[in-house]
C-alpha cells in the first residue's frame, strides 16, 4: 500500500512538472494546436461532398493525428530533453521507478493533446459553421477515456526506444504519417493494401479510433464499441506489462553501453 | 578586385558546404533516409489517400505531384532556417558576424546545398509516385521540369532565408518553421485546387512560393512546354528573388541591432 501511494506521488509529480514544461514550449502549441487545426481544414476540405457527418469524422480524426503527434514527439522529447539537459542519467539512478515517472510525463503529453479534439470542434463548429452532432455522446467519453489509456501505455512503449538508442529522435518524423495511415484516422484502412490490415489491428490507436469514430457518427453498435474498449484494454495491459520486463532489459543495456548521456552520433 | 571577387566565392562555397554538413549530419544514411526519404513519403500517402477517398483513386496523380513539390519546401524551409538560426544556438553567431567576410555571399550561400538537396528530394518524391501510384511522366518536357522543380526550390529556400532571420530573434523556431510549412500544404494548391480556396486566402496563396511551381509541375505533367509555363516560372522567381532580398535585409538589421544592444547571445 505504501509503495502504491510513493508510486502516485511520483507519477503525480511527473505529471505536474511535465505539464509545466510543456508549456513554455511553443513546439506543443504547434502539435497540439496549429497541426491538427491545419490538418483538420485540409481534410474539412478534401472531404467534403462525404456524406453529412463528414465534419464530426474531421474532427475525431484530426483530433487523433494531435493526440498522436504530441504523443510521438513530445512524450519522445521528454526523454530526449533529460538526456539534453544530462539529467536522464540521475533520474535512471534514482531509486524511483523510471517506468512510473515516465507513465507520468506521457500521461500529462495525452491529457494535454485532447485540446486537439476540442481545437478542431470549436474550429469547425464556431469558426466555419459546421454543424456538428455526436450520436453517442456517452460512449464517446468513455471511449476518450480507453485512447487515453491506450495511448498512455502505448507511448510508454515507445519512450523505451528513446532511453535506449540516443539517435531514436531523429527517426521519429517517419513514424508520425505511418500511425495517421494505419490507424485511418481520416479515411478508412479498407482503402489500404490488404497485407497492412494485420499491423493495423496491432496498434490500439486503431481501436481508439474506431470507437470514437463509430461514437462520434453513431456508425457503431453499442456491443462493437465495447469490443473496441475491449481491445484497447487488452492491449493496455498487455503493453503496461510488457513494459515491465522492457524497462528492466533496456535501463541493463544501457547502462553497460554507457549510452544514457550520448546524445547521438 | 579580383581577389576579392575569388574570396567570396570561396566564403559562398564554403559556407554553403560547412553550414549544411555541420548541421544535419546527414553524412549519417540512416538519418537522412529518415527525415529526407521516408517521412515525405509518409505524408504523401496520408494525403492521397484521403484524396482517394474523397473523390476516387484517379486523383493519386493529382496529390502525388502537390506533395512531391512540398519535397522542396522542407529543404527550403527546415534546411535552410536551421542552416541560419543554428549559427545562434551553437554560438557561433557572435564569430560570423565578427568576421570581414562577406554578408551577401556568406547569407545567400547557406541555402544552395539546400537547393540541390530539395531537388533531389522533388525527384525521390515524383519516383515514388511513379513506382507506388502510376504517375505517368511520359508527356513530361524533361528540361521544363528541371526547370521548374530548380526555380521551386529556389523560391522556397528564399523563404528559408527569411525565416532564418527570424530564427535569430526567436527562441520557438521550430514552432515558427512548422507552422509556414504547414500553412504551405494548404495555401500552395499541393492538396486543395487554389481556385476553392476562399478569395482572401487566394490572395496568400498567389503571394507565396511553391504555388506557381505546383501549378507549373501538373501543367507539365499534362503536356505543357517550358514556354507556356515561364509566364508563371517567371513569378515564382521574382516572388525568390524578393524574398531573398527580404531576408538578406533583415539579417543586416538584426546584425546591426544586436551588436547595437548586445543581443547575439541572447536567447
Amino acid at each position: 500500500m505504501e509503495r502504491i501511494r510513493k508510486n502516485l506521488r511520483i507519477m503525480l509529480l511527473a505529471f505536474e512538472i511535465e505539464m509545466r514544461q510543456n508549456l513554455t514550449d511553443g513546439f506543443v502549441v504547434f502539435g497540439i494546436l496549429i497541426q491538427p487545426l491545419i490538418v483538420a481544414f485540409m481534410a474539412l476540405w478534401m472531404l467534403k461532398g462525404k456524406g453529412p457527418d463528414y465534419a464530426i469524422f474531421v474532427v475525431v480524426g484530426s483530433g487523433m493525428t494531435g493526440l498522436w503527434t504530441t504523443l510521438l514527439f513530445n512524450g519522445g522529447n521528454s526523454i530526449t530533453g533529460e538526456r539534453w539537459n544530462g539529467t536522464l542519467e540521475p533520474l535512471v539512478a534514482s531509486p524511483a521507478s523510471l517506468r512510473i515517472v515516465v507513465f507520468g510525463k506521457v500521461l500529462a503529453n495525452v491529457a494535454q493533446s485532447l485540446g486537439s479534439m476540442i481545437g478542431s470542434y470549436l474550429l469547425i463548429s464556431l469558426i466555419l459553421g459546421y454543424p456538428l452532432t455526436l450520436e453517442r455522446p456517452v460512449l464517446f467519453v468513455i471511449s476518450l477515456f480507453f485512447t487515453v489509456a491506450a495511448l498512455v501505455s502505448f507511448g510508454l512503449i515507445l519512450a523505451s526506444f528513446f532511453i535506449l538508442i540516443p539517435d531514436f529522435a531523429r527517426m521519429v518524423n517517419t513514424l508520425e504519417f505511418p500511425i495517421y495511415i494505419l490507424c485511418g484516422f481520416l479515411f478508412p484502412i479498407a482503402l489500404l493494401p490488404g497485407w497492412t490490415t494485420p499491423i493495423s489491428y496491432l496498434l490500439s490507436p486503431y481501436w481508439a479510433a474506431q470507437a470514437l469514430h463509430g461514437a462520434a457518427q453513431g456508425s457503431l453498435t453499442t456491443v462493437q464499441i465495447m469490443g473496441d474498449w475491449a481491445l484497447m484494454l487488452a492491449f493496455s495491459l498487455a503493453y503496461i506489462l510488457a513494459s515491465g520486463r522492457l524497462y528492466r532489459v533496456i535501463l541493463r543495456k544501457a547502462r553497460a553501453d554507457a549510452t544514457l548521456d550520448i546524445m547521438g552520433n | 578586385m579580383l581577389n576579392r571577387i575569388l574570396d567570396n566565392t570561396r566564403i559562398f562555397f564554403e559556407g554553403a558546404y560547412y553550414s549544411y554538413r555541420a548541421l544535419f549530419r546527414w553524412l549519417n544514411p540512416a538519418t537522412y533516409l529518415a527525415s529526407k526519404v521516408f517521412a515525405p513519403l509518409t505524408m504523401m500517402i496520408f494525403f492521397v489517400y484521403i484524396g482517394a477517398y474523397a473523390s476516387g483513386s484517379n486523383s493519386a496523380s493529382y496529390y502525388v505531384i502537390g506533395n512531391s513539390l512540398i519535397f522542396a519546401a522542407s529543404s527550403g524551409i527546415f534546411g535552410v532556417t536551421m542552416s541560419v538560426g543554428g549559427e545562434r544556438w551553437t554560438g557561433t553567431l557572435p564569430y560570423l558576424f565578427g568576421s570581414p567576410a562577406n554578408r551577401g555571399a556568406m547569407f545567400v550561400g547557406r541555402a544552395v546545398m539546400h537547393i540541390l538537396d530539395g531537388m533531389l528530394g522533388v525527384f525521390i518524391g515524383l519516383g515514388w509516385g511513379m513506382l507506388l501510384f502510376g504517375l505517368d511522366l511520359s508527356r513530361s518536357d524533361p528540361l521544363a521540369l528541371i526547370v521548374t522543380i530548380l526555380i521551386t526550390t529556389f523560391s522556397t529556400s528564399g523563404l528559408g532565408l527569411l525565416m532564418g532571420c527570424l530564427s535569430l530573434i526567436t527562441r520557438n523556431v521550430m514552432l515558427v518553421n512548422n507552422t509556414v510549412y504547414f500553412a504551405l500544404l494548404v495555401f500552395s494548391g499541393a492538396n486543395i485546387p487554389v481556385e476553392q480556396l476562399p478569395g482572401w486566402m487566394q490572395v496568400i496563396a498567389n503571394g507565396l512560393p511553391l504555388t506557381r511551381g505546383v501549378a507549373c509541375t501538373r501543367m507539365i505533367v499534362a503536356g505543357s512546354s517550358l514556354t507556356e509555363i515561364m509566364p508563371l516560372l517567371r513569378e515564382e522567381m521574382l516572388i525568390g528573388i524578393i524574398l531573398t532580398i527580404l531576408g538578406y535585409s533583415l539579417f543586416k538589421v538584426f546584425e546591426f541591432q544586436a551588436k547595437k544592444l548586445g543581443t547575439l547571445d541572447i536567447f
